[in-house]
């Protein structure tokens, strides 16, 4: 049995603010560009704000709901945050904040800032919807909403790579919102509206040949966002056509969305009893284990340094569904601490990566030869994430890599720590020699591109947010087992999916 | 006031009136014709609030003309179907007031009076079909709906208007003589013209020529809808007409098909006389076939209203299919879409028309850059493109939700799995919309300098368009009246 919830306006106001905000971003931009900093950044640290607060009342026990609009006579728009939502929540609204920051300094002398911070922010509003949706069709408006009304973010700059881009995004996402709406038709065909409820809505004595359809339906939905091997497709596009900023989120957030929708899918849709009759989860393990070593080995031949990145974001959320697929207590809490560790140091990478490109002029590693010798302090963030993501202690990736392990023991599947362990053998591959290069490596300075010799910190702006979010790798790394910390949350989450 | 019992009379003969006096009280400019066409809308506009604040109070009414029964006299007769006067009546006059400028700068000056004529003679056509309970009277105002549609489709003059035209009325006289075969055949077998009374009577007639009536009927209302393969002469008219008379063709004048098809299932699910499960197994496959393939053909067009008629052909499809699957929710489904795609399409044409106004370009490479120039209008297409390919939570959602239900419901999901796949299709030609809109450079250097168009037709396009938003997010509000007009369709085939 669920808790019940406290009627609450605070999951509404995430949501409606940055609508709010959106739509005030012209009239605002009229007055002057401060004005529209201002406003935006005051709605994002309230959003942040907002749902700490959340994050933090539902690590004290409290589930908040609140109803939205009645759709049809059977259908309400309904928010409720339990502790799954609370985390993905807090966690999307933070590296919003971080990025919306480093975006005043990153896009500066980009072409149309009405549309891309309308359309940013606008964004938030869809994923912190997304993190509280309490029923599926809720889940589903916000997750279309928000794919489609990122298009313009992706092909903000108008090149035609960026165009190929987006039209590349824009299909692979419809397709696989077409199977989740499908997904979610033969689900409320088969046991009505109903609240994510742990244990599952779906009843056992549904069709058996029904249930595998839903469930592949939705696997196949949610794993193209999720970027799962075959469906990956769009992300190595996406990502280096996309600004730095929203690249930041793009591979921080949104990529997870599809991972968090496959977790409410698993556990508050089936549940944990009925998909282990069913016996579908060996396959979607091996989908994503297979998915973790191919796009690392990917990674590890691309030049492009966001692209290089972009697979790595493909290697690491398929930790997250494959620490799912075990049905375990410990892999799942690996699983929801992942996409929020994952968040940060992504995110940080990404946020380099423009970095790189605004002071150096840098779009390849080979370009990042001595680099941090100008940007010492760039370069040592990026040194630190790229220690997290490849799993080093005490840094944050090693607390969700454990958990992930400790799982694989704990159902018994030793074998899958190789997945585990190549995984991170790759991520050193591809990503140590780019430290590696940073400081050991002179610079190659030819005459005419003198960017190389004279690209310096960034300012504030920029180097803020980056550092901010090192730091909080750092913390969610060495304070893991503090309470309060995504792990506490996570636990809390595993423990009402497990009851 | 609201249940005056002779105000559904005069529902139908304001426009009509109104209609034939718009040349007495026109002036040289064609200024007071359209003061006139736009009080003679209000007016019946009004009078349609009042109808459906009574439908909604009371049920389905009617009025007898003159206090003859049927068999002998005229039924008018207004049940929740008929709530489609709301959206006759708003789009019309939506219409009148977006075509101030257009009609001014895109006809000649003499034409104009005769403009609002034929518009207000489609709107009486509309109504009159909409609310008679009277198989003839169905006849004679679906004519006078079709001939005007004609002669607006050909009011510019102009020889490729004139030859869609032809090729529109060639298409419309045969559906026509069919519904009057249809007619004629149910009027031999009974003895009546009533709606009601005629369903009483039919159960026990022969099944041979009950069929071919039912078959005549369909035949002709299907082409009126250009339901697949019946569809060739749409793109043409639709494309061609004046923009606002494009937003009536494609919004309202085509769901004269389907609501004709609503009143002939109520005769036939009604009297029991005829099995028609053998009907409805192939209106699913044309449904599906013309989602496809409307779809398909939109892809290739690079003129934005050709696209948006070819839309029309696949959403005409949805409905179609959700009118043959005939489980409840898929008729919910289908009755609603007739609403909702009456309002998003008027959306997508009176948009494009202020477009092609304003630029004097129609093909998505000349408008490039668009965007820029006119954010309000491109912003309110875009809203209705999100809406017509059916993304939640716009008014296009839906159809598309409760007519994949209603496939499940029928046990035919591969028809649910046709829907959503042929939406993403939908899908791939606005975006290319959209692309030329905001993303794509103006191609020609020089283009010349255009701003929004004038507020009679930016405020039409952008109350579109917020509808579009909110029948989707308000959406229980017309499936709260069609729900139980859908139970009373099928309670006489029981379970439902």
């Amino acid at each position: 049995m669920e808790t019940e919830a406290t009627r609450s306006i605070l999951p509404l106001l995430a949501f409606a603010l940055p609508i709010v905000a959106a739509v005030l971003t012209v009239p605002a931009q009229r007055v002057s560009e401060h004005a529209r900093a201002a406003l935006l950044l005051v709605v994002a640290a309230a959003v942040a704000a907002v749902a700490l607060v959340l994050a933090a009342g539902v690590a004290s026990g409290t589930v908040y709901d609140t109803y939205i609009l009645q759709l049809t006579p059977q259908i309400w728009m309904y928010l409720r945050v339990d502790a799954a939502g609370a985390l993905f929540g807090a966690t999307v609204a933070v590296l919003w904040l971080l990025a919306l920051v480093y975006s005043l300094g990153y896009m500066r002398e980009e072409h149309r800032l009405g549309r891309y911070y309308g359309f940013f922010i606008l964004c938030l509003s869809w994923t912190m919807g997304l993190a509280y949706a309490g029923n599926l069709l809720t889940f589903l408006i916000f997750y279309e909403l928000f794919s489609i009304l990122t298009y313009p973010l992706v092909v903000h700059e108008e090149t035609p790579e960026a165009m190929a881009a987006g039209t590349k995004y824009i299909v692979y996402i419809l397709f696989g919102g077409t199977l989740v709406l499908l997904a979610i038709v033969l689900t409320f065909f088969s046991a009505g509206v109903q609240t994510f409820t742990a244990g599952g809505i779906l009843s056992p004595e549904t069709d058996p040949s029904m249930l595998q359809v839903i469930f592949w339906c939705f696997l196949g939905g949610f794993g193209v966002k999720a970027a799962l091997v075959p469906l990956h497709g769009w992300v190595p596009d996406a990502h280096p056509a996309a600004p730095a900023p929203f690249s930041a989120v793009l591979s921080g957030v949104m990529v997870a969305a599809g991972s968090f929708g496959i977790i409410r899918t698993v556990f508050q849709v089936f549940g944990t009893s009925l998909l282990t009759s069913m016996g579908v989860m060996p396959y979607v393990t091996g989908v994503a284990g297979f998915t973790v070593l191919f796009a690392a080995a990917l990674a590890v031949n691309q030049d492009n340094l966001k692209r290089r990145l972009a697979y790595s974001t493909i290697s690491q959320m398929a930790y997250v569904v494959l620490a799912v697929s075990l049905l375990g207590p410990e892999s799942t809490v690996g699983a929801l601490v992942h996409i929020t560790n994952h968040a940060f140091m992504k995110g940080g990478l990404f946020l380099c990566a423009g970095l790189f490109i605004r002071r150096l002029g840098a779009y390849n590693v080979q370009q990042l030869d001595g680099a941090a010798r100008r940007m010492p302090i760039t370069a040592a963030c990026f040194a630190i994430a790229c220690l997290g993501m490849i799993g080093t202690p005490p840094l944050s990736g090693f607390t969700s890599k454990w958990y992930l392990g400790l799982g694989m023991l704990e159902t018994e599947k030793p074998w899958l720590l190789a997945v585990l362990l190549g995984g991170a053998l790759m991520a050193a591959i591809y990503l140590l020699p780019i430290v590696y290069r940073m400081y050991f490596r002179e610079p190659v300075i030819t005459p005419e591109d003198r960017t190389v010799a004279e690209g310096r910190e960034a300012p504030a702006t920029m180097l803020g947010p980056l550092v901010a979010a090192t730091a909080i790798t750092l913390l969610l790394g060495i304070g893991a087992s503090l309470p309060g910390m995504p792990v506490a949350l996570a636990r809390m989450a595993t423990d009402a999916f497990f009851h | 006031m609201t249940s005056w019992p002779p105000l559904l009379v005069l529902f139908v003969l304001t426009p009509l009136v109104g209609a034939v006096l718009t040349p007495a009280v026109s002036d040289a400019s064609g200024r007071r014709s359209w003061e006139w066409a736009l009080g003679t809308m209000l007016l019946t506009s009004a009078m349609a609030g009042a109808l459906i604040m009574r439908v909604l109070d009371e049920g389905p009414f009617s009025y007898v003309v003159g206090g003859w029964v049927a068999p002998y006299g005229i039924e008018l007769r207004f049940d929740e179907f008929s709530a489609f006067v709301a959206v006759v009546c708003l789009l019309g006059l939506l219409a009148v007031i977006f075509s101030r400028h257009y009609a001014r700068d895109a006809l000649a000056p003499g034409r104009i009076p005769y403009y609002y004529t034929l518009l207000l003679l489609n709107m009486t056509g509309m109504i009159g079909f909409i609310v008679t309970g009277d198989l003839f009277n169905l006849y004679v105002f679906m004519e006078i709906l079709s001939l005007s549609a004609y002669a607006l489709v050909a009011i510019s003059g102009e020889k490729t208007a004139e030859m869609a035209a032809f090729k529109y009325l060639v298409m419309g006289a045969v559906s026509s003589l069919s519904i009057l075969f249809g007619v004629g055949l149910l009027y031999a077998l009974t003895g009546s013209l009533n709606m009601a009374d005629v369903t009483g009577r039919l159960a026990g007639s022969a099944e041979a020529p009950l069929v071919l009536a039912f078959a005549a009927l369909t035949l002709g209302f299907m082409v009126k809808s250009a339901l697949f393969p019946l569809h060739i002469w749409l793109p043409d008219a639709h494309a061609i007409a004046p923009s606002p008379v494009s937003a009536v063709l494609s919004g309202l004048v085509v769901k004269v098909g389907i609501l004709g098809m609503l009143r002939v299932y109520q005769i036939a699910y009604g009297s029991g006389a005829i099995d028609l499960s053998g009907l409805n197994l192939m209106l699913t496959w044309l449904g599906a076939i013309s989602i496809v393939m409307g779809a398909f053909f939109a892809v290739f067009q690079d003129d934005i209203k050709m696209m948006l008629a070819y839309s029309t052909i696949s959403n005409i499809g949805y409905i179609v299919m959700g009118l043959g699957l005939a489980s409840p929710y898929s008729l919910i489904g289908a009755s609603v879409h007739v609403f909702n795609h009456a309002l998003i399409k008027a959306t997508l044409f009176l948009g494009a028309g202020a477009l092609i106004h304003q630029t004097g370009r129609r093909t998505l490479t000349g408008l490039a850059g668009v965007g820029r120039s006119m954010p309000l209008t491109t912003a309110a297409v875009s809203i209705g493109a999100i809406s017509i390919v059916g993304i939640p939570p716009t008014a296009g959602f839906l159809c598309k939700w409760y007519i994949a239900l209603g496939a499940m419901q029928a046990g035919e999901p591969l028809f649910a799995v046709a829907l959503v796949f042929g939406a993403l299709l939908i899908f791939v030609y606005y975006i290319r919309m959209v692309n030329a809109f905001y993303f794509r450079k103006p191609q020609e250097a020089g283009a010349p300098a255009v701003h929004e168009a004038p507020a009679t037709m930016l405020v039409p396009v952008l109350i579109l368009a917020a509808l579009c938003l909110v029948m989707g997010v308000l959406g229980r509000l017309p499936l709260s009246f069609i729900e139980p007009a859908v139970t009373r369709l099928l309670a006489p085939l029981g379970g439902g």
